[in-house]
């Protein structure tokens, strides 16, 4: 049994977990997510990118709780942030809890999901106020 | 004096508005509500079908093939007919085609229209573009816009009470607005009920229904020609697009692209934000009035909650926003959102918006934005 991403070309299960974007080889734009097309800067084919590991890392710069959703999961009220990573962009994701606010330090951590036909464990990432 | 633009080439005028009352989605087929605009249209700018040298079809969610076999129940005349897919802006830059198509002398008296009917989700291009997010579908635009909310008053200091004072505003002038999904009047405890997402209630977010929204377009030979009362006839004196640029990380590419959108439009009609008299603003969601209300220069940055506490955006202020009651309280039926707003600023410029019009009105905008992210402005004047 191994655990794996659910979307493994954005994250890496590693303890902690690594949130994969792009850097461009030609402009040195470094981006999330990790674009199979091309440079926004600079135009750029994607052959051009390098893989960029991201610190799972970062400060709230928004937050809301939502409390309708179209899907049954996550189910609702859930929390999710618009988060400056460390490493410069910004991601919106799932915090677990209710404690975010704007300006909360927070750190990414790996919760199981689901579990595949021969007992893999997918998991995908929320994020933590960091006390 | 306008700056060098295409509208100034060869001007460009509305001389005719027709609206189906936005709705709850119903049996009435997208024809019948596309024809209801078209129709009171032509009737308002006394002309004929027959006069009609092209036709713009604003929507999005229709599908493929949707003019012909609506407009050729006006009579089978054979025109150009084009669609026109650009998100919630779709009916906004079918009546940039309509101005372009007038401007550049091949035409001198077009239609531009916009209709849609619900038909469960957006499909949406983006989505389908294989670009995965950590978010995985839990951010849908009623967060994004929430998201943005938290932001913005923790940045302002500024309250949910403020920010749901631009629904209880937009609401009032709804209920003015026999054309107006929504038409109640509505308290502010009432905005304050029923959370959907962060600050976010459900009356400070847009009801997505039906409709149908019309504008006859003509050129000064068209209005000559067919004897068209020029006394109603109101300029377009900008038509200005754009799509998102690649902005700072972390910047609200709603606002910016706004800015950038709006700064063009101001530039091609040699105005500016305080000529503004009349401005229908892309207020899907409460927090976005506040956005662009700064975005587009009409008060500094932190101010717009202020600006609308103190009334100087109600009909009778300073700039009377959403005059129609908004996308929060007219609706925003996609296709026929931005044709609507230029419908309702005819109105107000024409002085003929009744209990909400806004007084000695002559200059008008007409601001939507549409996933991608795309930004149309019209600005519209009095002659």
């Amino acid at each position: 049994m191994t655990t794996e991403a659910r979307h493994p070309h954005l994250l890496k299960p590693t303890n902690p977990p690594i949130i994969v974007g792009h850097r461009c080889i030609s402009c040195e734009q470094i981006a999330f997510p990790p674009d199979p097309y091309g440079c926004e800067k600079c135009g750029s084919p994607a052959s051009n990118f390098e893989s960029w590991d991201l610190e799972a890392r970062g400060s709230v710069r928004a937050v809301a709780m939502v409390y309708r959703h179209h899907r049954p999961t996550p189910p609702t009220p859930f929390t999710v942030a618009v988060i400056d990573l460390v490493g410069g962009p910004v991601v919106k994701a799932i915090v677990e809890g209710d404690d975010a606010a704007v300006g909360s330090s927070v750190e990414g951590f790996l919760v199981p999901e689901d579990q595949d036909d021969v007992g893999n464990v997918i998991v995908d990432l929320r994020f933590r106020v960091i006390q | 004096m306008n700056a060098p633009g295409f509208l100034s080439t060869r001007p460009v005028f509305v001389v005719g508005i027709g609206l189906h009352r936005y709705q709850r989605r119903s049996d009435e087929t997208y024809v019948s509500l596309g024809l209801t605009a078209v129709r009171e249209a032509l009737v308002d700018a006394g002309v004929d079908w027959t006069d009609i040298d092209a036709a713009y079809t604003g929507t999005a969610l229709l599908g493929m093939g949707a003019s012909r076999i609506m407009l050729s129940r006006l009579g089978a005349t054979g025109i150009p007919m084009t669609q026109v897919e650009n998100a919630s802006a779709s009916g906004s830059s079918s009546v940039a085609q309509a101005c372009l198509e007038v401007a550049s002398g091949r035409s001198d008296v077009v239609v531009a229209l916009g209709v849609d009917k619900p038909r469960g989700g957006l499909g949406a291009a983006p989505g389908e573009a294989g670009i995965a997010n950590l978010e995985a579908g839990s951010i849908v635009p009623f967060t994004h816009f929430a998201l943005l909310a938290s932001e913005y008053m923790h940045l302002h200091a500024v309250t949910d009470e403020q920010v749901a004072k631009v629904a209880v505003k937009n609401h009032r002038n709804g209920s003015q607005n026999p054309f107006a999904q929504r038409q109640k009047i509505r308290t502010l405890d009432e905005v304050l009920a029923e959370p959907i997402s962060g600050s976010l209630t459900r009356l400070q977010c847009c009801p997505v229904g039906e409709g149908a929204a019309a504008v006859i377009i003509a050129s000064e030979d068209g209005i000559n020609r067919l004897g068209v009362d020029r006394s109603r006839a109101m300029q377009v004196v900008a038509s200005a697009t754009k799509t998102e640029g690649l902005y700072a990380e972390g910047v609200g590419i709603d606002a910016a692209l706004t800015a950038e959108t709006g700064a063009a439009a101001f530039h091609e009609a040699g105005l500016g934000p305080s000529d503004l008299d009349v401005l229908e603003v892309h207020d899907a969601f409460a927090i976005e009035e506040l956005l662009y209300a700064e975005a587009l220069g009409l008060c500094k940055p932190g101010e717009a909650a202020s600006r609308i506490e103190s009334g100087d955006f109600d009909i009778g202020g300073s700039c009377a926003f959403s005059p129609s009651g908004g996308l929060l309280a007219m609706g925003h039926p996609i296709g026929p959102t931005g044709v609507g707003q230029v419908v309702e600023v005819v109105r107000q410029l024409r002085n003929e918006a009744g209990s909400r019009q806004q007084p000695n009105a002559r200059v008008g905008m007409a601001h939507m934005v549409g996933i991608g992210a795309v930004c149309v402005v019209h600005i519209l004047r009095k002659p």
